[in-house]
């Protein structure tokens, strides 16, 4: 499944670059997504997902990794983590770009999601309608922490 | 083989929704188990405890009263589709629930248990929608009636609260010149589109008088269509049938359509325009 | 040492008292267990199959209190104080029962999986209504899968036991 979003921040591009690697605040706006750790500055994170789509829940023990950046404009991450209760496992390919325009920083995101095991059971249309959702929140949680600070 | 569970046999409202508020999340609501137990056995969900709502007396019935059919939520498809009253005043529902699933799936599924799984690929929830139907919530110390519309939020969601039971479901019977009828389209026992469609034509049998449509099983959770209702409401019947390609343009966008193994979004919304048009006509005749 | 000993002392398990086949059967059994496997691995009676385990194929139709139920996805302890059929039990004293041998004679199995679950609907299908039709019929049935036949021989094996059984006075 593939996403992508953009989002209008009205902040200077240096404060966005700054925010994303802030890892607790920026793991903070990605909706069910707790215990962040940092294993290795720039390169290694961790994080815990919790989802659910009405009785079904998952959490995904999630382990982050940075392969490339580009200072203030690209990050590529991959995202990978399984749950073993309900024998499932998650993969993300993140694409992360932050451009300027007339003063506001537009911060796009592609993600490549990939869901296998027994959650897929639930139907490919359901866990694209929430994990679209889930982009939809996070993209807006950071755009008001960026603007509501200052 | 499923996970060992622990097995609650209350005969109360009152205790089921003591348990539910005690147990929270371990504690699951069980009657036919139809949908249930098939997630428990791909071991999507896990609970620690059933409820086995079987023993509460009273909610297994259907009664007339007073220009409305009370289904209690424990009455099975099967019940439904061979009740007197409902055969008499209510045949669109009895021909939906003779087509839900299988029979051995109707001899032990309760429609409560089907509208509160609340699977995206049901059909009751839109006939219901589109007949006015409401919900009838209880916990320990309260009663409350959901309309249709209120009570699907999202895909497997309903707006019952964690210490609520659904006990009965309130259709109001439809009046002399009205029609209603629901039409399906999917593959095998999976309802990939459902439309639901209740009018009644002006006295003079030549416009339509009030109309109610709803559309489901293409998206999350069944929908009702305003816009669409809008647009045939008042209209002679000739001038109706005119506009319901544009009624079924609007409708089908309303159904919030998921691309998936039953078709593309842009196929599933055609399909919700074809049986709107079908369902109008098909409600129409029956006046 | 027998699964009821092997049990924990504080494991939850309810008695069940059922017809069989026509005999008295008394049981216990966990909350949990399905009513295909105890009637397959506790009772020995393997007529009924798993075979989707999502209760869409029908080749696990048991008749309780005379109606079809799917067993792979029946908790076992619903049976109590009811009848359960299985094909086992369909004969009488060895003499088959008209639905069996109208499928012998009119070839409604090849494989025959699907089988005692095809009679077994059948039957329910008949003791409710005695002269259906083949809509009707097709309607009732559509629940059981079969995927040898293409269901032509089996819809006559039906017909035919019909005819018989409304001539026999069943």
């Amino acid at each position: 499944m593939r996403f992508e979003k953009e989002v209008e921040i009205l902040a200077p591009r240096e404060k966005v670059w700054n925010f994303i690697w802030d890892v607790d605040r920026f793991i903070a706006c990605v909706p069910g997504c707790k215990e962040a750790k940092t294993v290795e500055a720039g390169k290694r994170y961790s994080a815990t997902m919790v989802e659910k789509v009405g009785p079904f829940r998952v959490e995904f023990p999630t382990t982050i990794e940075v392969l490339e950046t580009e200072e203030l404009s690209r990050i590529k991450a991959q995202a990978s983590g399984a749950d073993n209760k309900i024998g499932s496992r998650m993969k993300i390919e993140l694409n992360v770009h932050l451009r300027e325009q007339d003063g506001k920083t537009m911060l796009g995101f592609v993600a490549g999601v990939d869901i296998l095991g027994k959650l897929a059971a639930l139907g490919h249309g359901i866990i694209k309608r929430k994990a679209d959702q889930v982009l939809d929140e996070f993209a807006q949680a950071v755009k008001k922490q960026l603007e509501g600070d200052s | 083989m499923l996970r060992r569970f622990r097995l609650e046999e209350p005969e109360t409202v009152r205790e089921v929704s003591e348990l539910l508020a005690r147990f929270g999340e371990s504690a699951k609501v069980y009657a036919g188990g139809t949908e249930l137990l098939l997630a428990m056995k791909e071991g999507l969900v896990q609970y620690e405890r059933l409820i086995n709502v079987k023993k509460l007396k009273g909610l297994n019935e259907v009664k007339l009263d007073n220009g409305t059919a009370h289904i209690g939520a424990l009455c099975t498809h099967r019940q439904l589709e061979t009740a007197p009253v409902l055969q008499q005043r209510l045949p669109a529902l009895v021909k939906l629930e003779k087509n839900v699933a299988n029979v051995r799936v109707r001899q032990v599924g309760t429609l409560g248990g089907n509208l509160c799984f609340a699977e995206p690929h049901a059909d009751p929830g839109i006939l219901l929608m589109a007949l006015g139907a409401k919900m009838v919530a209880e916990k320990s110390s309260s009663k409350r009636e959901i309309t249709a519309e209120a009570f699907f939020v999202d895909a497997y969601e309903t707006c019952l609260e964690a210490d609520e039971m659904l006990t009965e479901i309130r259709v109001p019977v439809p009046k002399a010149k009205s029609g209603v009828a629901y039409l399906k389209f999917g593959y095998l026992e999976r309802p990939s589109v459902g439309v639901a469609v209740a009018l009644t034509l002006s006295d003079d049998g030549k416009s339509v008088g009030d109309i109610k449509i709803a559309v489901g099983c293409a998206g999350p959770a069944p929908k009702s269509v305003p816009e669409s209702e809008a647009i045939l409401k008042g209209k002679s019947t000739d001038e109706a049938v005119h506009r319901l390609a544009e009624a079924g343009e609007v409708a089908g966008r309303a159904a919030r359509a998921i691309s998936d193994l039953h078709g593309s979004q842009e196929y599933k919304e055609h399909i919700v325009g074809v049986l709107l048009k079908r369902a109008f006509q098909n409600a129409v005749s029956q006046c | 040492m027998s699964k009821a000993m092997s049990r924990r002392a504080d494991t939850q398990t309810i008695p069940v008292s059922f017809t069989l086949n026509g005999r008295l059967q008394e049981l216990e059994v966990e909350p949990h267990e399905l009513l295909l496997d105890v009637v397959r691995e506790r009772l020995g009676l393997t007529g009924v199959k798993r075979s989707c385990d999502v209760q869409v194929c029908g080749a696990c139709t048991l008749l309780v209190d005379g109606r079809p139920v799917s067993a792979c996805t029946t908790l076992a302890f619903e049976v109590r104080d009811r009848s359960v059929l299985t094909i086992e039990g369909l004969a009488e004293d060895g003499k088959l029962h008209p639905l069996q041998e109208a499928f012998i004679e009119h070839g409604g199995f090849q494989c025959g999986f699907c089988t005692p679950g095809m009679i077994l609907a059948a039957k329910a299908l008949l003791d409710e209504n005695s002269k259906p039709t083949e809509d009707e019929l097709k309607h009732f049935m559509h629940g059981n899968l079969c995927r040898c036949t293409g269901y032509k021989k089996i819809i006559e094996s039906i017909m035919a036991a019909a005819k018989k059984m409304r001539s026999a006075g069943y």
